[in-house]
């Protein structure tokens, strides 16, 4: 136990006594933690994006005005029996008219028009909601098959080519994204064996007596291994600090875009915060002991 | 103790620093190492203490044969030879007290031992009165006695003087060959690397003088014949 702490006060004697440099380390670790975070906000704005826009996958079957209540039931009892079918929503002539009402109170026009008619212009109709937005495709050829007569016209809403759209961004952002993240690695390392590098010189003259006087390898190497755990919990406890003032920023806007979609990314981060700062606490971690470990087994031979 | 059995030391076949020593040193020994710059001195110094290793031959520390010692096995070997040199080596932030604990904490003691430990140290190389004061506060004199005393901590059975006095005036050089008498008196086997001549001629003890990487004397008690 009195090794452990000596250890560690010999590791942070290496940070203090080259404080720019670790201030430098620290930073360049914390700009490579930040783009990895980036990237894992537009990941998760993608796959909620999609699945919100998934959730509006629906199919509206356009009924003929004269058919009976009872082959409308019969057409339904049918659909619901599809295994790709999750529910059935029946809009009667008279529920579609006072829906049509309420979105048009404000326009005298089409209440002059109505009343010109004299009857109800509107047809029922079922709205088709599928058990998986995957399958939405089986389930359009299996209606589209259907010959029922009382069928009048067919809506379905396409979203596959947004949901295209959506995927293609993500995948180009995501090629983008590791690109810039296996640089930012490839920086730490370098950063982080730099780095070791002249703490050791720093400490050359008490290497060399640690040496003369028989400390152990485990001593010699141990404080500057503890020094890149150091950087590698300083700059993920500054990228947190950082990270979430940048969510809050970001979120009025994506309340905007998620309008009828409960989404909160500040929230998303939160609930997965031991999950995705650990892990990269982890990883940079094992970064840097890698990169300090080539610096120590090349600069403090006996 | 100490022996080396045809030892060659080259970096390169046209390069030979140490050529066939044979040497061998008995516990409690006195032995001076003589020799002008570039003899090879230093280099078996280095042998001694793992730092270099032989050419061929074969070199044995008690009953350690430390021809082919591992980098893993070398701080157990420096752990039983104190090693002094011409420029101190101590650290000139710490005061001298903390410069002789510091081999112990390095080494991982308790500070209940390092106390005891260095407080006796202190007191055999006569610093009781100046562990507080930091290198640059004292004369060569007793930054070499500190370094002494740091040499010292882990009560070793071979103490290796490289150049000891180099940097020293003539009362300082007297202090410390005392010194080093007296922890011979001991039962410390001591060697010391100089060509001090005025030392070696005082000390009358075993002189062995190296020439272009060969013993070319061996005397009982020895002069300086250089």
């Amino acid at each position: 136990m009195t090794s452990f702490w000596r250890i560690l006060k010999f590791s942070f004697q290496d940070v203090s006594r080259n404080i720019w440099l670790s201030i430098a380390t620290i930073t360049i670790l914390v700009l490579a933690l930040f783009s990895v975070n980036v990237l894992l906000t537009v990941q998760a704005l993608s796959q909620n994006a999609i699945n919100a826009i998934k959730d509006k996958v629906n199919i509206s079957l356009y009924l003929r005005p004269e058919a009976s209540e009872a082959e409308i039931l019969d057409l339904k009892t049918k659909l619901a029996a599809l295994p790709e079918v999750r529910e059935i929503g029946y809009i009667s002539k008279v529920e579609a008219l006072d829906s049509f009402r309420e979105r048009n109170k404000n326009n005298p026009e089409i209440f002059s028009a109505l009343r010109e008619l004299g009857k109800n212009p509107l047809s029922p109709s079922l709205v088709i909601s599928p058990k998986d937005s995957d399958q939405a495709d089986v389930l359009i050829e299996q209606i589209k098959k259907n010959n029922n007569p009382i069928i009048e016209s067919r809506d379905f809403t396409d979203n596959a080519l947004l949901l295209e759209k959506i995927t293609q961004v993500t995948k180009k952002v995501n090629e983008v994204g590791f690109f810039i993240i296996a640089i930012f690695i490839l920086t730490s390392m370098l950063v982080a064996y730099n780095s070791i590098k002249v703490a050791i010189y720093t400490h050359r003259r008490e290497v060399e007596i640690m040496r003369l006087v028989g400390a152990s390898n485990r001593f010699i190497h141990q404080p500057f291994l503890f020094s890149a755990v150091f950087y590698a919990l300083a700059a993920t406890i500054i990228g947190v600090a950082l990270f979430f003032p940048f969510l809050g920023l970001l979120q009025p806007y994506l309340e905007v875009f998620f309008l009828d979609y409960q989404f909160n990314i500040v929230h998303y981060f939160i609930s997965n915060s031991w999950l995705i700062f650990g892990s990269q606490f982890l990883a940079m971690a094992l970064i840097n002991v890698v990169a300090s470990s080539l610096a120590i087994r090349r600069y403090t031979k006996v | 103790m100490i022996t080396l059995d045809h030892v060659f030391k080259y970096y390169n076949p046209a390069l030979l620093i140490l050529n066939d020593v044979n040497l061998k040193i008995e516990a409690g020994e006195f032995v001076s190492l003589v020799g002008q710059s570039g003899a090879g001195k230093t280099t078996l110094v280095k042998i001694l203490t793992g730092e270099e290793r032989v050419s061929t031959g074969q070199v044995i520390v008690g009953d350690w044969d430390i021809t082919d010692i591992s980098r893993r096995e070398i701080p157990y070997l420096r752990r039983q030879i104190g090693v002094i040199f011409q420029d101190f080596k101590l650290l000139p932030k710490k005061t001298l007290w903390e410069n002789v604990a510091f081999a112990l904490e390095v080494c991982g003691e308790n500070q209940d031992k390092i106390n005891r430990v260095v407080s006796s140290v202190m007191r055999i190389v006569g610093l009781e009165d100046k562990r507080d004061r930091y290198p640059h506060e004292v004369s060569g004199g007793e930054q070499q006695r500190a370094a002494i005393a740091r040499s010292l901590v882990h009560q070793p059975k071979i103490l290796l003087a490289d150049e000891p006095t180099g940097n020293l005036d003539s009362i300082n050089t007297n202090e410390i060959i005392d010194l080093l008498l007296r922890i011979n008196n001991f039962g410390t086997t001591v060697i010391l690397v100089t060509h001090n001549r005025e030392v070696v001629n005082r000390l009358k003890k075993r002189v062995v003088t190296i020439e272009n990487g060969s013993i070319v004397s061996d005397q009982k008690q020895g002069k300086y014949i250089i």
